[in-house]
């Protein structure tokens, strides 16, 4: 580890390559299932995918249809000209002998990422987006001399979008494709699912003292916001420590060893790549009018920059609205969001309301409990709710404890009220009944009552506390509070 | 007049896979020169103003439906080709 002072010699530069696969029912350039999650191995396969002599790959419209709006995410909008080229190299998984992919054309060019870190917000630029077909699966049995090779992913669609070398700590690595992601899930362009590998992120990093680039190191294949970040963090340390010492840095790829948290080399002396691009004569260019560009971009929903803004108004703190924003994703149908914007009768309950999906709905949807309901149910869960708050009918622990059992059931009760009470969650605001037991609790309790008399004013709090058992927790504690002082004449 | 080596040879055929003899190799380095004195000679046409060609089809747009489809065959069949298979996986010299 470099200490700081020798860190802060060096600027970091980091820049990152994003594979999105994309969620389309069939591949890049076949009518191949692109479900390859849990299918075996080479069902999901044909002539094209397995690049046989004669075989003729038509891309697929919905691919087009879904960079078209991840370039409105990116915050620009699709090539009205893009065109397909062959990429030449030798891999077991990758049956034709060269990937189709976008070289000097690509769907996407130019846009960029807004992140925030630390209280500064950056845009990071994006370089450019491309569509290409993926490669197959190798896995490499143990202890054996051959790999065996699926390709049930081979021409599975992929958007790659590079971005500039515009970040320099791990933090805003970490950042950009935490954005990234949110971006894709928003913009529905993909499953976004990191655990199978739906968005795979290569971080290039170099260090360098003066203004000109270091160079730099390209670690493969991370599959996680947090690898990135770390990865990053220890490539910028094996770097400096390097160039400490002395050494040069090898320009490599390297992968990521998630076991020992250290980036690895991975291939060593590699031949300077020549992948032979040319244009792939099997695949006309692709031209998008205005028409169709302007009808995509009618299409596309609020992306979570346009919420932000829309929600700082509303009084919540960025860490709220953050943890909403995250929360969106998680199901299809359930929206925070859209509840809190469009379907709040009092515009002053929205951090209330806020606070409840954070603290209650949120975190129990997350551990899998409850039923996905309709908004239009959700929307009046949270309005009647925040009725009997307002009215004192409701402790804030008792709202927690309803909105739980509103949230459980598939059927919302028609009378909310009526269930609470079934419940026993209404807590009892009526001055006549709660004095009846302060002057009981008044009664029974000579020696707290002289203290308090006397100026202890903290034993207040012990004689409220038996209003609240001898009501059995349904009084309404603050109005109890009111109604000792009131007996005592304080 | 260009002239290919034979380490320019033995470097194209290392990239294209291709095992050569030396025989292969120098008659190689003369015809690969020649055609590259062809496209040095289409080097020097004047194309000011004209579009770069991606497609002589002249096609545009040529696109399908996202549909999965069958193409009337088993899969399977494909590993037939395949010189060996293990566990309808294709097995290949280890390359990790």
């Amino acid at each position: 580890m470099v200490s700081s002072d020798v860190r802060n010699k060096y600027k970091v530069t980091i820049g990152i390559e994003c594979h999105v696969q994309l969620k389309t029912k069939s591949k890049l350039f076949s009518g191949a299932d692109n479900d390859a999650k849990v299918a075996s191995p080479n069902t999901l396969v044909n002539h094209i995918d397995f690049g046989l002599p004669g075989a003729l790959p038509v891309v697929n419209k919905e691919a087009i249809h879904l960079a078209s709006r991840a370039a409105f995410a990116l915050g620009t909008q699709p090539q009205l000209f893009s065109k397909f080229d062959r990429k030449h190299y030798f891999y077991p998984d990758l049956p034709m002998g060269y990937q189709i992919t976008q070289f000097d054309l690509p769907i996407v060019v130019g846009g960029g990422v807004a992140i925030e870190v630390g209280g500064e917000k950056l845009v990071i630029g994006v370089t450019r987006a491309h569509l290409e077909a993926d490669a197959g699966k190798s896995i490499h049995p143990p202890g054996k001399d051959y790999t065996l090779v699926d390709l049930n992913r081979a021409g599975t669609p992929l958007l790659e979008i590079v971005s500039e070398p515009d970040m320099h700590s791990p933090e805003e690595a970490k950042a950009y494709v935490q954005e990234l992601y949110l971006l894709m899930k928003y913009a529905d362009v993909s499953e976004a699912n990191l655990y199978y590998g739906n968005m795979r992120f290569d971080v290039n990093v170099s260090v360098s003292q003066t203004d000109e680039l270091g160079t730099r190191t390209e670690t493969k294949n991370l599959n996680s916001f947090r690898s990135v970040e770390k990865a990053a963090e220890y490539e910028i340390n094996r770097q400096i420590e390097l160039l400490e010492k002395g050494n040069t840095i090898a320009q490599e790829t390297r992968g990521w060893g998630e076991a020992k948290q250290k980036t690895l080399s991975q291939r060593g002396k590699e031949e300077a790549h020549d992948y032979r691009y040319m244009p792939d004569p099997d695949l006309p260019p692709v031209t998008l009018s205005p028409e169709y560009i302007d009808s995509v971009k009618q299409e596309m929903p609020l992306m979570p920059g346009q919420w932000r803004d829309l929600l700082e108004p509303l009084g919540l703190t960025f860490d709220q609205i953050e943890s909403l924003i995250e929360a969106e994703v998680d199901h299809t149908s359930i929206s925070y969001l859209s509840l809190l914007k469009n379907d709040l009768q009092n515009k002053d309950q929205v951090i209330g309301t806020a606070n409840m999906m954070i603290n209650t709905e949120i975190p129990l949807r997350r551990e899998g409990n409850l039923p996905e309901i309709s908004g239009e149910q959700r929307a009046r869960i949270y309005n009647e709710l925040d009725d009997l708050l307002q009215a004192k009918q409701l402790s804030s622990t008792a709202a927690k404890s309803l909105l739980g059992d509103l949230l459980a059931a598939t059927d919302t009760p028609e009378d909310i009220k009526a269930f609470a009470e079934g419940k026993g969650y209404i807590q009892i605001s009526d001055s006549n009944e709660i004095t009846n037991f302060v002057k009981s609790v008044i009664a029974d309790n000579p020696k707290a009552v002289e203290e308090l008399k006397a100026g202890e004013t903290k034993v207040i709090g012990f004689l409220v506390g038996q209003v609240m058992k001898l009501s059995k927790g349904k009084a309404n504690p603050g109005l109890a509070q009111d109604l000792i002082k009131q007996e005592l004449g304080l | 007049m260009a002239q290919l080596t034979r380490d320019d040879i033995i470097r194209l055929a290392s990239l294209a896979r291709l095992d050569l003899s030396d025989e292969e190799i120098t008659h190689f380095s003369v015809e690969l020169s020649k055609i590259l004195d062809y496209v040095e000679q289409l080097q020097g046409v004047d194309v000011t103003g004209l579009e770069p060609t991606s497609q002589v089809t002249g096609l545009l747009n040529v696109q399908r439906d996202d549909e999965i489809k069958s193409y009337g065959y088993d899969p399977i069949v494909l590993l037939e080709n395949v010189p060996e298979v293990e566990d309808n996986q294709i097995k290949v010299r280890r390359v990790l």
